[in-house]
Protein backbone atom coordinates (compact mmCIF):
# COMPACT_ATOMS: atom_id res chain seq x y z
CA UNK A 1 0.00 0.00 0.00
CA UNK A 2 2.76 2.36 1.06
CA UNK A 3 4.69 1.38 -1.69
CA UNK A 4 1.37 2.36 -4.28
CA UNK A 5 1.04 5.62 -2.85
CA UNK A 6 4.37 6.41 -3.10
CA UNK A 7 4.61 5.43 -6.83
CA UNK A 8 1.09 7.31 -7.05
CA UNK A 9 3.23 10.83 -5.83
CA UNK A 10 5.87 10.43 -7.75
CA UNK A 11 3.77 10.02 -11.25
CA UNK A 12 1.96 12.51 -9.71
CA UNK A 13 5.04 15.02 -9.69
CA UNK A 14 6.45 14.27 -12.85
CA UNK A 15 3.22 15.41 -14.14
CA UNK A 16 3.30 18.68 -12.78
CA UNK A 17 6.61 19.49 -13.83
CA UNK A 18 5.68 18.49 -17.20
CA UNK A 19 2.63 20.07 -17.23
CA UNK A 20 4.45 23.12 -16.05
CA UNK A 21 6.78 23.14 -18.63
CA UNK A 22 4.04 22.70 -21.15
CA UNK A 23 1.65 24.47 -19.60
CA UNK A 24 -1.12 22.26 -20.36
CA UNK A 25 -3.43 22.73 -16.96
CA UNK A 26 -5.09 19.18 -17.16
CA UNK A 27 -4.69 17.48 -13.51
CA UNK A 28 -3.91 13.92 -14.16
CA UNK A 29 -6.40 11.18 -13.20
CA UNK A 30 -5.85 9.86 -10.19
CA UNK A 31 -5.33 6.11 -9.80
CA UNK A 32 -9.12 5.35 -9.34
CA UNK A 33 -8.80 1.51 -10.32
CA UNK A 34 -6.01 1.47 -7.45
CA UNK A 35 -8.12 2.61 -4.31
CA UNK A 36 -9.50 0.50 -1.61
CA UNK A 37 -13.96 0.88 -1.51
CA UNK A 38 -13.89 2.90 1.55
CA UNK A 39 -11.73 5.83 -0.18
CA UNK A 40 -14.15 5.48 -3.00
CA UNK A 41 -16.75 5.64 -0.98
CA UNK A 42 -15.74 9.01 0.72
CA UNK A 43 -14.81 10.66 -2.86
CA UNK A 44 -18.14 9.95 -4.71
CA UNK A 45 -19.71 10.90 -1.22
CA UNK A 46 -18.02 14.53 -1.84
CA UNK A 47 -19.98 14.70 -5.05
CA UNK A 48 -23.56 13.37 -3.26
CA UNK A 49 -22.81 9.76 -4.77
CA UNK A 50 -23.84 6.82 -2.83
CA UNK A 51 -22.04 4.01 -2.63
CA UNK A 52 -22.34 1.84 -5.23
CA UNK A 53 -20.59 -1.81 -6.16
CA UNK A 54 -16.60 -1.01 -6.34
CA UNK A 55 -16.68 -0.96 -10.13
CA UNK A 56 -18.93 1.56 -10.78
CA UNK A 57 -17.42 4.19 -8.18
CA UNK A 58 -14.32 3.30 -10.04
CA UNK A 59 -16.19 4.12 -13.44
CA UNK A 60 -18.25 7.37 -11.97
CA UNK A 61 -15.16 8.81 -10.31
CA UNK A 62 -13.64 8.67 -13.74
CA UNK A 63 -16.47 9.98 -15.30
CA UNK A 64 -16.56 13.26 -12.84
CA UNK A 65 -13.25 13.82 -13.25
CA UNK A 66 -13.59 13.95 -16.56
CA UNK A 67 -15.83 16.26 -16.88
CA UNK A 68 -14.28 18.98 -14.55
CA UNK A 69 -10.69 18.03 -15.43
CA UNK A 70 -10.38 17.69 -18.89
CA UNK A 71 -9.58 20.20 -21.60
CA UNK A 72 -8.97 17.50 -24.13
CA UNK A 73 -12.23 16.48 -25.58
CA UNK A 74 -14.34 14.66 -28.29
CA UNK A 75 -11.72 13.13 -30.42
CA UNK A 76 -12.31 9.60 -28.88
CA UNK A 77 -15.85 9.39 -29.22
CA UNK A 78 -15.93 6.06 -31.20
CA UNK A 79 -11.81 4.95 -31.21
CA UNK A 80 -11.49 3.99 -27.88
CA UNK A 81 -13.38 1.46 -27.04
CA UNK A 82 -11.55 0.42 -23.73
CA UNK A 83 -12.12 3.59 -22.23
CA UNK A 84 -13.68 3.00 -18.88
CA UNK A 85 -16.50 6.15 -18.62
CA UNK A 86 -18.22 5.84 -22.09
CA UNK A 87 -20.54 2.30 -21.95
CA UNK A 88 -22.18 1.56 -19.23
CA UNK A 89 -22.68 4.21 -16.84
CA UNK A 90 -25.46 6.78 -17.76
CA UNK A 91 -23.52 10.10 -18.84
CA UNK A 92 -24.22 12.83 -16.31
CA UNK A 93 -25.12 14.92 -19.08
CA UNK A 94 -28.42 16.87 -18.70
CA UNK A 95 -30.53 17.38 -21.34
CA UNK A 96 -29.43 20.38 -22.71
CA UNK A 97 -31.15 23.44 -21.93
CA UNK A 98 -31.29 27.12 -22.80
CA UNK A 99 -28.11 29.14 -21.44
CA UNK A 100 -29.12 31.20 -18.31
CA UNK A 101 -26.62 33.85 -19.30
CA UNK A 102 -27.79 35.28 -22.21
CA UNK A 103 -30.76 36.96 -22.22
CA UNK A 104 -31.27 38.29 -25.53
CA UNK A 105 -32.07 34.75 -26.92
CA UNK A 106 -35.10 34.58 -29.48
CA UNK A 107 -37.20 31.74 -30.20
CA UNK A 108 -35.43 28.85 -31.76
CA UNK A 109 -35.45 29.21 -35.90
CA UNK A 110 -34.04 27.13 -38.15
CA UNK A 111 -30.89 28.18 -39.44
CA UNK A 112 -31.82 30.13 -42.45
CA UNK A 113 -29.35 31.89 -45.17
CA UNK A 114 -31.42 35.41 -44.85
CA UNK A 115 -28.44 37.66 -44.79
CA UNK A 116 -28.58 40.76 -42.40
CA UNK A 117 -30.72 38.76 -39.56
CA UNK A 118 -28.94 38.36 -36.53
CA UNK A 119 -30.70 37.18 -33.68
CA UNK A 120 -29.56 34.11 -31.72
CA UNK A 121 -31.37 31.28 -31.69
CA UNK A 122 -30.33 27.69 -29.62
CA UNK A 123 -30.96 23.99 -31.03
CA UNK A 124 -31.88 21.81 -28.58
CA UNK A 125 -30.75 18.24 -29.39
CA UNK A 126 -30.86 15.19 -27.91
CA UNK A 127 -27.75 13.56 -29.62
CA UNK A 128 -25.44 16.56 -28.70
CA UNK A 129 -22.10 14.97 -28.74
CA UNK A 130 -20.59 14.55 -24.91
CA UNK A 131 -17.94 16.75 -25.62
CA UNK A 132 -15.67 16.10 -22.40
CA UNK A 133 -16.27 12.39 -21.79
CA UNK A 134 -14.12 9.93 -23.34
CA UNK A 135 -10.62 10.66 -22.91
CA UNK A 136 -7.62 7.81 -22.06
CA UNK A 137 -7.24 8.13 -18.02
CA UNK A 138 -3.45 8.92 -18.39
CA UNK A 139 -1.36 12.25 -18.91
CA UNK A 140 1.46 11.70 -17.13
CA UNK A 141 3.00 10.31 -19.75
CA UNK A 142 3.13 13.67 -21.36
CA UNK A 143 6.44 14.75 -22.64
CA UNK A 144 8.20 17.29 -24.48
CA UNK A 145 11.04 15.39 -25.38
CA UNK A 146 11.28 15.90 -29.14
CA UNK A 147 13.00 18.75 -30.36
CA UNK A 148 10.34 21.06 -31.19
CA UNK A 149 11.03 23.21 -34.25
CA UNK A 150 8.35 25.61 -33.65
CA UNK A 151 6.18 26.32 -30.64
CA UNK A 152 3.09 24.02 -29.81
CA UNK A 153 0.14 25.47 -31.72
CA UNK A 154 -1.78 23.56 -29.01
CA UNK A 155 -0.37 25.70 -26.34
CA UNK A 156 -2.12 29.17 -26.56
CA UNK A 157 -5.22 27.25 -25.65
CA UNK A 158 -4.55 26.52 -22.40
CA UNK A 159 -3.26 30.18 -21.32
CA UNK A 160 -5.88 31.35 -19.74
CA UNK A 161 -8.09 29.14 -17.78
CA UNK A 162 -11.05 31.15 -16.21
CA UNK A 163 -13.81 33.38 -17.69
CA UNK A 164 -15.99 29.99 -16.55
CA UNK A 165 -14.63 29.56 -12.99
CA UNK A 166 -16.78 26.54 -11.28
CA UNK A 167 -15.85 27.31 -8.16
CA UNK A 168 -18.19 25.10 -5.47
CA UNK A 169 -20.12 23.71 -7.85
CA UNK A 170 -20.92 20.45 -8.42
CA UNK A 171 -20.11 18.35 -11.02
CA UNK A 172 -22.68 17.55 -12.80
CA UNK A 173 -23.56 21.15 -12.36
CA UNK A 174 -20.68 22.65 -14.12
CA UNK A 175 -21.07 19.85 -17.00
CA UNK A 176 -24.42 20.75 -17.75
CA UNK A 177 -23.35 24.29 -17.57
CA UNK A 178 -20.41 23.89 -19.93
CA UNK A 179 -22.97 22.11 -22.31
CA UNK A 180 -25.22 24.64 -22.33
CA UNK A 181 -22.68 27.02 -23.36
CA UNK A 182 -21.57 24.87 -26.01
CA UNK A 183 -24.78 24.78 -27.45
CA UNK A 184 -24.96 28.56 -27.12
CA UNK A 185 -22.20 28.61 -29.55
CA UNK A 186 -23.26 26.76 -31.51
CA UNK A 187 -26.56 28.21 -32.20
CA UNK A 188 -24.29 31.96 -32.19
CA UNK A 189 -22.25 30.34 -35.36
CA UNK A 190 -25.70 28.65 -36.64
CA UNK A 191 -27.10 32.51 -36.91
CA UNK A 192 -24.46 34.42 -38.07
CA UNK A 193 -25.06 33.73 -41.78
CA UNK A 194 -21.09 35.33 -42.42
CA UNK A 195 -19.33 33.63 -39.74
CA UNK A 196 -20.83 29.97 -40.83
CA UNK A 197 -19.66 30.45 -43.94
CA UNK A 198 -16.21 31.50 -43.32
CA UNK A 199 -16.77 28.19 -41.37
CA UNK A 200 -18.20 26.27 -44.12
CA UNK A 201 -15.92 27.22 -46.79
CA UNK A 202 -13.01 26.20 -44.28
CA UNK A 203 -11.49 29.72 -43.42
CA UNK A 204 -9.42 30.05 -40.40
CA UNK A 205 -11.52 31.97 -37.68
CA UNK A 206 -9.54 34.06 -35.79
CA UNK A 207 -10.08 32.65 -32.09
CA UNK A 208 -9.73 36.08 -30.64
CA UNK A 209 -12.27 37.74 -32.77
CA UNK A 210 -14.86 35.07 -31.88
CA UNK A 211 -14.74 35.36 -28.58
CA UNK A 212 -14.74 39.11 -28.63
CA UNK A 213 -18.01 38.12 -30.37
CA UNK A 214 -19.68 35.53 -28.52
CA UNK A 215 -18.48 38.18 -24.81
CA UNK A 216 -20.78 40.63 -26.80
CA UNK A 217 -23.52 38.24 -27.10
CA UNK A 218 -23.07 37.59 -23.64
CA UNK A 219 -21.84 33.59 -24.24
CA UNK A 220 -18.85 33.53 -21.92
CA UNK A 221 -16.52 30.47 -22.39
CA UNK A 222 -12.84 30.38 -21.72
CA UNK A 223 -10.18 29.92 -24.39
CA UNK A 224 -9.31 25.96 -23.55
CA UNK A 225 -13.34 25.11 -23.79
CA UNK A 226 -13.85 27.21 -26.69
CA UNK A 227 -10.83 25.59 -28.15
CA UNK A 228 -12.53 22.31 -27.55
CA UNK A 229 -15.51 22.66 -28.89
CA UNK A 230 -14.04 24.27 -32.40
CA UNK A 231 -11.48 21.23 -32.28
CA UNK A 232 -14.76 18.92 -32.38
CA UNK A 233 -16.18 20.20 -35.06
CA UNK A 234 -13.02 20.69 -37.42
CA UNK A 235 -13.27 24.13 -37.19
CA UNK A 236 -10.13 25.76 -37.87
CA UNK A 237 -8.87 29.04 -36.31
CA UNK A 238 -5.74 31.06 -36.14
CA UNK A 239 -4.19 32.33 -32.56
CA UNK A 240 -2.71 34.89 -34.53
CA UNK A 241 -3.50 38.55 -34.13
CA UNK A 242 -5.43 39.51 -37.76
CA UNK A 243 -2.59 42.05 -39.49
CA UNK A 244 0.29 41.56 -36.77
CA UNK A 245 3.08 39.88 -37.90
CA UNK A 246 3.94 36.82 -36.19
CA UNK A 247 6.77 37.99 -34.07
CA UNK A 248 10.06 36.29 -34.24
CA UNK A 249 9.08 33.21 -36.16
CA UNK A 250 11.36 32.02 -39.32
CA UNK A 251 13.89 33.95 -41.25
CA UNK A 252 12.37 34.98 -43.99
CA UNK A 253 9.32 36.83 -45.17
CA UNK A 254 6.07 34.86 -46.45
CA UNK A 255 5.95 36.49 -49.83
CA UNK A 256 8.89 34.12 -50.62
CA UNK A 257 6.15 31.09 -50.39
CA UNK A 258 4.18 32.79 -52.85
CA UNK A 259 7.12 33.14 -55.09
CA UNK A 260 7.69 29.38 -55.35
CA UNK A 261 11.06 29.58 -54.07
CA UNK A 262 11.14 29.08 -50.39
CA UNK A 263 11.99 26.79 -47.81
CA UNK A 264 10.85 25.42 -44.52
CA UNK A 265 11.26 28.51 -42.31
CA UNK A 266 9.54 30.62 -44.54
CA UNK A 267 6.30 28.48 -44.59
CA UNK A 268 6.32 28.01 -40.91
CA UNK A 269 6.07 31.54 -40.55
CA UNK A 270 2.87 31.52 -43.02
CA UNK A 271 0.98 29.52 -40.00
CA UNK A 272 1.58 33.16 -37.84
CA UNK A 273 0.95 35.29 -40.43
CA UNK A 274 -3.02 34.76 -40.98
CA UNK B 1 -10.07 33.47 -52.04
CA UNK B 2 -7.36 31.04 -51.83
CA UNK B 3 -5.76 30.99 -54.85
CA UNK B 4 -2.94 28.40 -53.66
CA UNK B 5 -4.56 24.89 -53.36
CA UNK B 6 -2.44 22.29 -52.11
CA UNK B 7 -1.29 21.96 -48.62
CA UNK B 8 0.41 18.14 -47.53
CA UNK B 9 1.84 17.23 -44.75
CA UNK B 10 4.53 14.27 -45.45
CA UNK B 11 6.46 11.78 -44.58
CA UNK B 12 10.45 11.68 -45.73
CA UNK B 13 12.20 8.04 -45.48
CA UNK B 14 16.12 8.42 -45.37
CA UNK B 15 17.82 5.60 -46.85
CA UNK B 16 20.89 6.66 -46.51
CA UNK B 17 22.91 2.99 -44.61
CA UNK B 18 24.34 5.29 -42.02
CA UNK B 19 21.03 6.51 -40.95
CA UNK B 20 18.64 4.13 -42.70
CA UNK B 21 14.95 3.98 -41.68
CA UNK B 22 15.15 7.56 -40.17
CA UNK B 23 11.95 9.49 -40.39
CA UNK B 24 11.28 13.68 -40.94
CA UNK B 25 7.74 14.75 -41.26
CA UNK B 26 7.19 18.16 -42.87
CA UNK B 27 4.62 20.78 -44.35
CA UNK B 28 4.76 21.51 -47.65
CA UNK B 29 2.90 23.25 -50.85
CA UNK B 30 4.98 21.82 -53.32
CA UNK B 31 6.22 17.91 -52.48
CA UNK B 32 8.43 17.78 -55.31
CA UNK B 33 10.46 21.09 -54.54
CA UNK B 34 10.53 20.14 -51.04
CA UNK B 35 11.83 16.93 -51.55
CA UNK B 36 14.79 18.34 -53.32
CA UNK B 37 15.60 20.96 -51.22
CA UNK B 38 16.08 17.98 -48.83
CA UNK B 39 18.21 16.35 -50.47
CA UNK B 40 19.85 19.12 -51.70
CA UNK B 41 20.97 19.97 -48.06
CA UNK B 42 20.90 22.86 -45.48
CA UNK B 43 21.85 25.52 -47.55
CA UNK B 44 19.91 25.10 -50.45
CA UNK B 45 16.83 25.10 -48.51
CA UNK B 46 16.48 21.82 -46.61
CA UNK B 47 16.14 21.36 -42.94
CA UNK B 48 18.70 20.92 -40.82
CA UNK B 49 17.67 17.69 -39.62
CA UNK B 50 17.32 16.65 -43.02
CA UNK B 51 20.87 17.74 -44.03
CA UNK B 52 23.79 15.82 -44.71
CA UNK B 53 21.32 12.72 -44.20
CA UNK B 54 20.18 11.79 -47.47
CA UNK B 55 19.13 10.33 -49.62
CA UNK B 56 15.72 10.92 -48.24
CA UNK B 57 12.48 9.36 -50.13
CA UNK B 58 8.90 11.17 -49.81
CA UNK B 59 6.62 7.97 -48.76
CA UNK B 60 3.52 9.66 -47.76
CA UNK B 61 2.16 12.66 -47.92
CA UNK B 62 -1.78 13.60 -46.65
CA UNK B 63 -3.01 16.42 -48.45
CA UNK B 64 -5.96 18.23 -49.20
CA UNK B 65 -5.62 20.57 -46.03
CA UNK B 66 -7.75 23.51 -46.44
CA UNK B 67 -5.32 26.25 -45.58
CA UNK B 68 -2.06 26.56 -44.10
CA UNK B 69 -2.82 26.71 -40.81
CA UNK B 70 -4.97 23.56 -40.64
CA UNK B 71 -2.18 21.83 -42.25
CA UNK B 72 1.16 23.44 -39.73
CA UNK B 73 -0.81 22.32 -37.42
CA UNK B 74 -1.49 18.91 -38.42
CA UNK B 75 2.09 18.57 -39.00
CA UNK B 76 2.95 19.81 -35.83
CA UNK B 77 0.96 17.07 -33.64
CA UNK B 78 2.15 14.33 -36.27
CA UNK B 79 5.86 15.58 -34.93
CA UNK B 80 4.93 15.66 -31.76
CA UNK B 81 2.36 13.12 -30.84
CA UNK B 82 2.87 12.49 -27.17
CA UNK B 83 2.76 16.38 -26.62
CA UNK B 84 -0.87 17.02 -28.70
CA UNK B 85 -3.26 17.20 -26.62
CA UNK B 86 -5.78 15.45 -29.62
CA UNK B 87 -3.57 12.15 -29.46
CA UNK B 88 -3.49 11.61 -25.57
CA UNK B 89 -4.76 8.63 -26.27
CA UNK B 90 -1.90 6.98 -29.02
CA UNK B 91 1.09 5.22 -26.93
CA UNK B 92 4.83 5.86 -27.19
CA UNK B 93 6.78 3.46 -30.20
CA UNK B 94 6.83 0.22 -29.05
CA UNK B 95 10.20 -1.48 -29.00
CA UNK B 96 9.55 -3.76 -31.77
CA UNK B 97 8.08 -0.80 -33.99
CA UNK B 98 9.54 0.95 -36.45
CA UNK B 99 10.12 4.25 -36.84
CA UNK B 100 7.99 4.52 -40.06
CA UNK B 101 5.52 1.93 -38.38
CA UNK B 102 4.82 3.98 -35.42
CA UNK B 103 4.33 7.60 -37.70
CA UNK B 104 1.80 5.28 -39.92
CA UNK B 105 0.26 4.61 -36.24
CA UNK B 106 0.41 7.99 -34.99
CA UNK B 107 -1.05 9.19 -38.79
CA UNK B 108 -3.54 6.53 -38.72
CA UNK B 109 -5.03 8.18 -35.41
CA UNK B 110 -4.81 11.43 -36.66
CA UNK B 111 -6.84 11.13 -39.36
CA UNK B 112 -10.04 9.72 -37.34
CA UNK B 113 -9.34 12.38 -34.62
CA UNK B 114 -10.69 15.84 -34.50
CA UNK B 115 -9.58 18.31 -35.42
CA UNK B 116 -8.80 16.54 -38.94
CA UNK B 117 -11.66 13.97 -39.00
CA UNK B 118 -13.91 15.82 -41.16
CA UNK B 119 -11.23 17.66 -43.36
CA UNK B 120 -11.08 16.48 -46.37
CA UNK B 121 -8.14 14.79 -46.59
CA UNK B 122 -6.24 12.15 -48.91
CA UNK B 123 -3.97 9.61 -47.67
CA UNK B 124 -1.39 9.28 -50.53
CA UNK B 125 1.90 6.56 -50.84
CA UNK B 126 4.39 8.80 -53.09
CA UNK B 127 6.06 5.71 -52.76
CA UNK B 128 4.12 2.39 -53.04
CA UNK B 129 7.15 0.01 -51.78
CA UNK B 130 6.84 1.50 -48.34
CA UNK B 131 2.80 1.25 -48.12
CA UNK B 132 1.35 -0.13 -44.98
CA UNK B 133 -1.36 -0.69 -44.62
CA UNK B 134 -4.59 0.70 -41.86
CA UNK B 135 -4.89 -1.35 -38.61
CA UNK B 136 -8.32 -3.13 -38.70
CA UNK B 137 -9.08 -0.77 -35.50
CA UNK B 138 -7.58 2.38 -36.86
CA UNK B 139 -9.32 2.63 -40.15
CA UNK B 140 -10.15 6.51 -41.79
CA UNK B 141 -13.04 7.83 -42.12
CA UNK B 142 -14.50 6.53 -45.06
CA UNK B 143 -14.37 9.93 -46.83
CA UNK B 144 -10.92 9.84 -46.68
CA UNK B 145 -9.48 8.35 -50.00
CA UNK B 146 -6.02 6.47 -50.43
CA UNK B 147 -4.04 7.38 -53.32
CA UNK B 148 -0.93 6.10 -55.18
CA UNK B 149 1.95 8.53 -56.80
CA UNK B 150 3.52 11.47 -56.40
CA UNK B 151 1.17 14.68 -57.32
CA UNK B 152 1.96 18.22 -58.69
CA UNK B 153 -0.13 21.55 -58.68
CA UNK B 154 -1.42 21.96 -62.03
CA UNK B 155 0.15 25.54 -63.38
CA UNK B 156 -3.37 28.11 -63.70
CA UNK B 157 -3.97 28.83 -67.15
CA UNK B 158 -5.28 32.02 -66.60
CA UNK B 159 -5.22 34.05 -63.16
CA UNK B 160 -8.44 32.10 -61.49
CA UNK B 161 -11.31 32.05 -64.51
CA UNK B 162 -14.37 33.99 -63.31
CA UNK B 163 -15.46 31.75 -60.75
CA UNK B 164 -18.96 29.48 -62.22
CA UNK B 165 -21.56 32.10 -60.16
CA UNK B 166 -19.91 34.87 -61.93
CA UNK B 167 -20.32 33.54 -65.68
CA UNK B 168 -24.12 32.71 -65.03
CA UNK B 169 -26.43 35.55 -64.88
CA UNK B 170 -27.26 37.13 -61.14
CA UNK B 171 -30.66 36.22 -60.53
CA UNK B 172 -30.01 32.49 -59.54
CA UNK B 173 -32.67 30.99 -57.55
CA UNK B 174 -31.63 28.21 -55.29
CA UNK B 175 -32.66 25.18 -55.61
CA UNK B 176 -33.82 24.10 -51.81
CA UNK B 177 -35.31 27.30 -50.62
CA UNK B 178 -36.23 29.42 -54.10
CA UNK B 179 -34.79 32.27 -52.79
CA UNK B 180 -32.53 34.89 -55.04
CA UNK B 181 -28.57 33.94 -54.18
CA UNK B 182 -26.30 36.35 -53.91
CA UNK B 183 -22.90 35.92 -56.25
CA UNK B 184 -21.02 35.29 -53.17
CA UNK B 185 -22.94 32.45 -51.38
CA UNK B 186 -23.52 30.48 -54.30
CA UNK B 187 -22.71 26.76 -54.66
CA UNK B 188 -23.23 24.22 -57.44
CA UNK B 189 -22.46 20.42 -58.05
CA UNK B 190 -19.28 18.89 -59.00
CA UNK B 191 -20.68 16.19 -61.50
CA UNK B 192 -20.74 18.13 -64.87
CA UNK B 193 -23.90 18.07 -66.30
CA UNK B 194 -25.64 18.74 -63.19
CA UNK B 195 -26.92 22.14 -63.21
CA UNK B 196 -27.91 22.59 -59.47
CA UNK B 197 -27.48 25.83 -57.44
CA UNK B 198 -27.90 26.17 -54.28
CA UNK B 199 -26.93 28.63 -51.29
CA UNK B 200 -23.84 27.43 -49.21
CA UNK B 201 -25.87 27.51 -46.40
CA UNK B 202 -29.08 25.33 -47.26
CA UNK B 203 -26.83 22.73 -48.94
CA UNK B 204 -24.94 22.45 -45.66
CA UNK B 205 -28.26 22.08 -43.91
CA UNK B 206 -28.97 19.27 -46.33
CA UNK B 207 -25.92 17.51 -45.55
CA UNK B 208 -25.73 17.73 -41.91
CA UNK B 209 -29.69 16.32 -41.54
CA UNK B 210 -27.82 12.89 -41.40
CA UNK B 211 -24.96 14.14 -38.93
CA UNK B 212 -27.32 16.84 -36.98
CA UNK B 213 -24.81 17.77 -34.03
CA UNK B 214 -22.20 19.03 -36.52
CA UNK B 215 -21.24 22.49 -38.62
CA UNK B 216 -19.03 21.12 -40.76
CA UNK B 217 -20.83 18.82 -43.22
CA UNK B 218 -18.34 15.87 -45.03
CA UNK B 219 -20.57 14.42 -47.78
CA UNK B 220 -24.02 13.82 -48.97
CA UNK B 221 -26.02 13.63 -51.80
CA UNK B 222 -26.55 15.93 -54.67
CA UNK B 223 -30.05 17.01 -54.04
CA UNK B 224 -30.51 17.74 -57.72
CA UNK B 225 -28.12 14.81 -59.04
CA UNK B 226 -28.20 12.46 -56.22
CA UNK B 227 -24.90 11.89 -56.43
CA UNK B 228 -22.58 11.18 -53.79
CA UNK B 229 -19.97 14.74 -53.28
CA UNK B 230 -17.69 15.64 -50.43
CA UNK B 231 -18.50 19.02 -48.74
CA UNK B 232 -14.30 19.65 -49.67
CA UNK B 233 -14.98 19.14 -53.28
CA UNK B 234 -17.89 21.40 -53.62
CA UNK B 235 -16.12 24.58 -52.07
CA UNK B 236 -12.61 23.53 -54.01
CA UNK B 237 -15.37 23.84 -57.21
CA UNK B 238 -16.29 27.19 -55.87
CA UNK B 239 -13.31 28.56 -55.39
CA UNK B 240 -11.96 27.15 -58.49
CA UNK B 241 -9.56 24.59 -57.36
CA UNK B 242 -10.83 21.46 -57.48
CA UNK B 243 -9.06 19.37 -60.20
CA UNK B 244 -5.68 21.17 -59.69
CA UNK B 245 -3.88 18.04 -59.04
CA UNK B 246 -1.90 15.78 -61.89
CA UNK B 247 -0.23 12.82 -61.01
CA UNK B 248 3.56 12.92 -61.80
CA UNK B 249 5.73 10.56 -62.97
CA UNK B 250 8.53 10.47 -61.57
CA UNK B 251 11.42 8.13 -62.08
CA UNK B 252 11.50 5.34 -64.39
CA UNK B 253 10.94 2.70 -61.66
CA UNK B 254 8.01 3.94 -60.52
CA UNK B 255 6.46 3.60 -64.08
CA UNK B 256 5.54 0.31 -64.27
CA UNK B 257 2.95 0.43 -61.26
CA UNK B 258 1.79 4.01 -61.09
CA UNK B 259 0.68 3.86 -64.63
CA UNK B 260 -1.91 1.04 -63.48
CA UNK B 261 -2.51 3.02 -60.09
CA UNK B 262 -3.64 6.22 -61.45
CA UNK B 263 -6.75 4.88 -62.82
CA UNK B 264 -7.89 3.91 -59.03
CA UNK B 265 -6.15 6.83 -57.46
CA UNK B 266 -9.63 9.19 -56.70
CA UNK B 267 -8.13 12.63 -57.67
Amino acid sequence: MCDLTSHHHTCKFLAQNKRRRMMVPITPMPHYSDMDTPELKNKLNRYGVRPLPKRQMVVKLKEIHQYTHQLTSSDSEDEEPSTACSAQVKPLLIRPILCSTSNQFKEPRPPTASPGKHNTKVVEEEGEEPLSASQGSNTSSNAASEESERSNPELIMSSDRDSDSDGGVSASQSASRLQDRLLAVRGFILSHPELYGRILQYQPLVLSQLQEQLKAAGIRLGVAKLVDYLDSQCITFTTAKPGQPAAGRGRKTRTRVKTGTSAGASRKKAHFNR
Amino acid sequence: MEVQSFYGVYMLYCINPKFKGRIYVGFTVNPERRLQQHNAGRQRGGAKRTSGRGPWEMVLIIHGFPSDIAALRFEWAWQHPHSSRRLAHVSRRSKKESSLQFHWRVVSNMLRAAPWNRLPLTTRWLKQEYRLDFEPSLQPPVHVPVAFGMVRVKKKKTPPPASPEEAEPQTTMCCLCNTTIMQSEGLSCVHAPCRLRTHLLCMARSFLKADPSHLLPIEGACPSCGRSVLWGSLIRHKHGCLDDLQEVIGSASQNHWTNELQEFSPL
